[in-house]
């Protein structure tokens, strides 16, 4: 993945299709006014603060929804990786943090750190081999509550004292090339596999496994395949995320941060990658630019989450009821565009 | 011997209140076939009540049981009728989530009333300890499993004995031929849910004499654990619900005692995973074939 | 083309939310010194001091102790002409107790043009801000943040409070000293730096000072309401002292458990995580009896600052400083005697003035080191039926 990024020739073939080539060039130019205003001097230091968390939760609901969207199960762990992640990424930065330069060593413990969560992501997959939905749901927030455990009562990463990442601490401005990378990567290759060949297979499982394994689709594979490409992405954000702080803890990593991400990839619709990137942003902006009313955040945040299973799922607010699984609302609204112009 | 027996009662207690949580659990998953999240959250809501209806109104204790089994109740089936109902033919995955967005709501609106800091449960009754062969026995725990055991009983000769109870089965077997049989669906449900939640209700009044503080986040990480004891027990089968929960309470209490404390969590939704991978339909769970 | 105004539509979505974001960094904070209201605007005509710490979540109280300790400071020096006679204006922001959200909250501050920060309330969000600001020329004067390691990396960093270890090895010798026991046990909860910090610091002691600990139990924060097993083994142990570096409410419900299953002369021994117990066990004091908290402010001290602290707190407040606040009210003072000593608002010249200067407060008497900690004299306070005495 990282020849993808770093080679831009054969990142421009990846741009075959033409809506990621567009959500790419939105994605490069709304980053590009932010890095003008960062470097320039314009930007304002709360809005600067947020810039890293917030491509960090870009990338964890774009890779979410994979899972969630796209496979149609439901993952309460993302934390748990994108923790498992961090503390790995971060434990080997802080190793090489006087041998290597930022530009190798942050990506290489990213990709360590994505390798590591992948791993993880491969164990907690394997009981989404023979469980799906509600039993899944809990399977994989027990094992994000195991991860925290776990991760808190090892020694090598700081224990509950936390991760001391100060040696490896970056201010914004280092960091956000590195950001921009990682959420472009993240879009591109979710796009990409929605309109693959793969991409289709793993839609056809989520609507009906029966029907997918009888035509010879291989869903063992498949589901692993998905859980570990998500999970990879999630340790790779939780890396960068590690870098931003001065002091990581594990227990910030629990089923509360899962359910956020959660959030965000239902409220953006589940399977889109732009409605997923618009609603971390909204989610994660809006709070700090209200901080008065911070009380009643999560409040919206349940109300909303409801309201939008609702409206998704009444009869006569969805036209396009052909499949099994909820349409987004967003994909809603574009849909009926998409009428209306032909 | 006396650090055994003393870790046995603690066991028993923490999981009596488990079996009293996943009673609620089972009876909703058995019959309306979802994932209530929102159940831990029911019994925080129920402490509060308790707290409201004797530390602030002066009610005697006995109003505050009657009234918080009725408040609970209802809040079952509100819950049920705006955010579940609507949702009956979705996908489990959108019921789930409306689940989690409830859990979350009630989480909130208790924040935003009673605030961040923890109150204390009044003592409703005093529960005298007792002494056996020299181990002191609290009073409490007794009284819990005694009505955990009793409630048991009483459920499932409701069940298993009565007209609503056997109408419940039905549309736990088969929604669309128990509505071609008569029988209304949805107020099977809604009754699901109003007993579930009235059993939450119990489960907050005990868990409040026991533990006595009461914060918004009281329920969720109980509901999880109480879950998984419904999960251990075999789903929707009530004596696996009690099963599940006194093993996973004495599973918890005797790791912490002989293992240790840190690992305590760990094991517990180790022993979750094990069981969902091993044996998804538990120890006492019927087995149900996939439908295609 | 509905694919490239649906792009074009998100671009302008994303960038209007960062404007929007942007935008509302000019609005001010929680204004508190009453005459000024906007931090903005009051650059060269007064001294703006900022505040972070969780107002609301689980943890407002230390928070609120501390905006509010600030406040009663900042009014005394108003009253009395300011400093340098310029007026103090006071600026709180809320984090949560979430060091991410603390981290946003400073460039808010930054935003709005403050020259000092008294911050943040708790260690993590204390670690990240210092790490944050480590290229602004800003002191940074937290008055509660005692983890080890949070001031590293900003030689403009120091505290006001004791930090994590040194509380470990004073309560340790504190046993020595008074002669409290030759055997302890320990509850600690191990998923908190704070609780961890002050246990390793006061093993390290005890098995210097030949102080056996018979007993370790732990809890974490999904096992906290449970205590059946340690209160068990704790009794179990015969100690005399039990040692809880634990945090109130935790302790609360601890000691709710444990009553009346410890002998009568067993002591609960702990430090400023404690204070406030009282407020957490409103319904039954003797809840806290013989709890000991090893603290360097004690409210009923006949000392005249502490007297006229505590007095204009009650009138403002209704209720009795912590040490939270008086750790705050002094670091107002701090800085104060800083910025007089080093004659600008400049975080390098504060800092250095910092090594230089002696602060009397009424949390004891101050001199501080270039890594930006302060040694002083600890006493404890023993609470016995709702009240809180000195003990010894």
């Amino acid at each position: 993945m990282k020849k993808k990024l770093t080679s831009g020739a054969s990142s421009l073939k990846l741009l075959k299709n033409n809506s990621t080539v567009l959500l790419t060039a939105a994605i490069v130019i709304v980053y590009g006014i932010l890095a003008l205003q960062l470097y320039g001097g314009g930007m304002s230091r709360q809005v600067a603060n947020m810039l890293i968390p917030i491509s960090v939760y870009i990338i964890l609901a774009v890779s979410l929804n994979l899972v969630v969207g796209l496979l149609g199960e439901l993952s309460l762990g993302h934390g748990g990786f994108m923790s498992v992640g961090l503390f790995s990424g971060c434990l080997v930065s802080i190793a090489l943090a006087e041998h290597l330069p930022m530009a190798v060593r942050l990506p290489l413990s990213m990709l360590i750190g994505g390798i590591f969560a992948a791993v993880v992501g491969f164990v907690v997959g394997l009981p989404a081999l023979r469980l799906n939905g509600d039993y899944l749901a809990i399977v994989t927030l027990a094992c994000g509550e195991i991860i925290k455990n776990v991760i808190t009562n090892l020694e090598i990463t700081g224990g509950a004292l936390g991760l001391n990442t100060r040696p490896i601490y970056s201010s914004a401005k280092t960091l956000l090339p590195y950001a921009i990378v990682l959420v472009l990567m993240t879009v591109i290759v979710m796009m990409n596999l929605k309109k693959s060949k793969h991409g289709r297979a793993i839609m056809a499982i989520r609507d009906n496994r029966i029907a997918a394994e009888s035509v010879g689709i291989n869903v063992t594979r498949f589901k692993l395949t998905v859980f570990m490409i998500a999970a990879f992405f999630a340790g790779a954000a939780g890396v960068l995320y590690g870098h931003f702080f001065a002091n990581v803890k594990a227990v910030a990593f629990d089923y509360n941060m899962s359910i956020e991400i959660l959030v965000i990839v239902v409220l953006g619709g589940m399977g889109s990658v732009p409605g997923a990137i618009i609603a971390a942003i909204v989610l994660q902006a809006l709070p700090e630019a209200m901080r008065e009313f911070s009380d009643y955040r999560m409040l919206c945040y349940a109300v909303v989450l409801i309201l939008v299973m609702l409206v998704t799922n009444n009869p006569t607010l969805r036209e396009y009821a052909s499949r099994v699984h909820p349409r987004t609302l967003w994909k809603k609204l574009t849909g009926k565009k998409k009428k209306e112009v032909e | 011997m006396v650090h055994f027996i003393q870790t046995l009662l603690s066991g028993l207690s923490l999981g009596s209140i488990y079996a009293l949580i996943a009673l609620g659990y089972t009876m909703v998953y058995g019959i309306a076939k979802m994932l209530n999240f929102a159940h831990g959250d029911v019994i925080m809501i129920g402490a509060y009540a308790g707290i409201v209806i004797v530390a602030q109104l002066g009610m005697p204790p006995v109003a505050a049981i009657v009234l918080s089994v009725v408040i609970c109740a209802l809040l079952g089936m509100l819950i049920e009728y705006l955010a579940y109902k609507p949702l009956r033919q979705a996908p489990p995955l959108s019921v789930l989530i409306t689940a989690i967005g409830v859990s979350y709501f009630l989480q909130n609106i208790a924040l935003l009333i009673f605030g961040s800091q923890q109150k204390a449960y009044p003592t409703l009754f005093e529960v005298p300890d007792f002494t056996v062969g020299g181990v002191v026995v609290d009073g409490g725990t007794v009284l819990t499993l005694c009505t955990s055991a009793i409630i048991m009983v009483v459920l499932t000769f409701f069940i298993n004995k009565t007209k609503l109870g056997k109408a419940m089965r039905a549309v736990s077997e088969d929604k669309a031929a128990s509505a071609l049989m008569g029988i209304s669906v949805n107020r099977a449900i809604t009754l699901t849910f109003a007993i579930g939640s009235a059993l939450a209700a119990f489960a907050s009044i005990f868990y409040g004499i026991t533990y006595v503080y009461i914060k918004p986040t009281t329920g969720a990480m109980p509901g999880i654990k109480a879950f998984t004891a419904a999960v251990f027990g075999g789903i929707g089968s009530i004596p696996g619900a009690m099963l599940g929960g006194i093993l996973l309470g004495m599973i918890e209490q005797f790791s912490k005692t002989y293992i240790s404390t840190l690992w305590a969590d760990a094991i517990v939704f180790g022993v979750l995973v094990l069981v969902l991978v091993v044996k998804p339909t538990g120890l006492l769970g019927r087995k149900i074939s996939e439908k295609v | 083309m509905k694919k490239k105004f649906f792009a074009l539509m998100m671009a302008c979505v994303m960038a209007f939310t960062m404007t929007a974001c942007g935008g509302g960094a000019d609005t001010t904070g929680d204004t508190t010194s009453g005459d000024t209201q906007s931090g903005g605007q009051t650059a060269s005509d007064s001294i703006v001091i900022g505040t972070i710490g969780p107002l609301t979540g689980p943890y407002a109280n230390y928070g609120l102790s501390v905006k509010q300790g600030a406040e009663v400071a900042v009014a005394e020096i108003n009253a009395a002409g300011g400093i340098n006679g310029k007026q103090v204006v006071l600026l709180s922001e809320d984090s949560q107790g979430d060091p991410d959200s603390a981290v946003s909250a400073y460039g808010k501050l930054m935003d709005d043009g403050i020259h000092a920060l008294l911050g943040c309330t708790l260690s993590g969000e204390t670690a990240n801000v210092v790490a944050a600001a480590a290229e602004d020329d800003v002191m940074i004067l937290t008055p509660s943040g005692s983890a080890d390691k949070c001031l590293e990396g900003n030689d403009k960093a120091f505290r006001v409070c004791f930090y994590d270890s040194y509380q470990g090895t004073a309560a340790a010798q504190y046993i020595v000293d008074n002669a409290l026991a030759t055997e302890v046990a320990i509850l600690y909860q191990s998923d908190v730096d704070y609780s961890v910090g002050l246990y390793n610091s006061f093993k390290a002691k005890c098995e210097e000072s030949n102080i056996k600990i018979v007993e370790t139990q732990t809890f974490t924060a999904s096992t906290a309401t449970d205590f059946s097993t340690q209160v068990d083994a704790l009794v179990a142990s015969g100690a005399k002292v039990v040692f809880t570096p634990i945090y109130a409410e935790e302790a609360s419900t601890f000691l709710t458990q444990a009553k009346g299953k410890f002998a009568s002369d067993v002591y609960f021994f702990g430090a400023d995580g404690l204070d406030g117990i009282l407020g957490k066990v409103e319904q039954d004091p003797s809840i806290a009896n013989n709890v000991l908290m090893l603290t360097p402010f004690a409210a009923d001290s006949d000392d005249a600052g502490v007297k006229s602290f505590v007095e204009s707190y009650q009138t403002a407040y209704g209720a009795t400083p912590d040490q939270f606040a008086a750790g705050s009210y002094d670091g107002v003072y701090v800085l104060k005697a800083a910025i007089e000593k080093a004659g600008s608002t400049s975080g390098a010249a504060m800092a250095q003035a910092m090594t230089e200067i002696t602060v009397e407060g009424i949390t004891g008497s101050m001199t501080w080191t270039a890594d930006g900690n302060t040694s002083k004299a600890a006493s404890a306070i023993l609470y016995f039926d709702g009240v809180g005495k000195l003990f010894g």
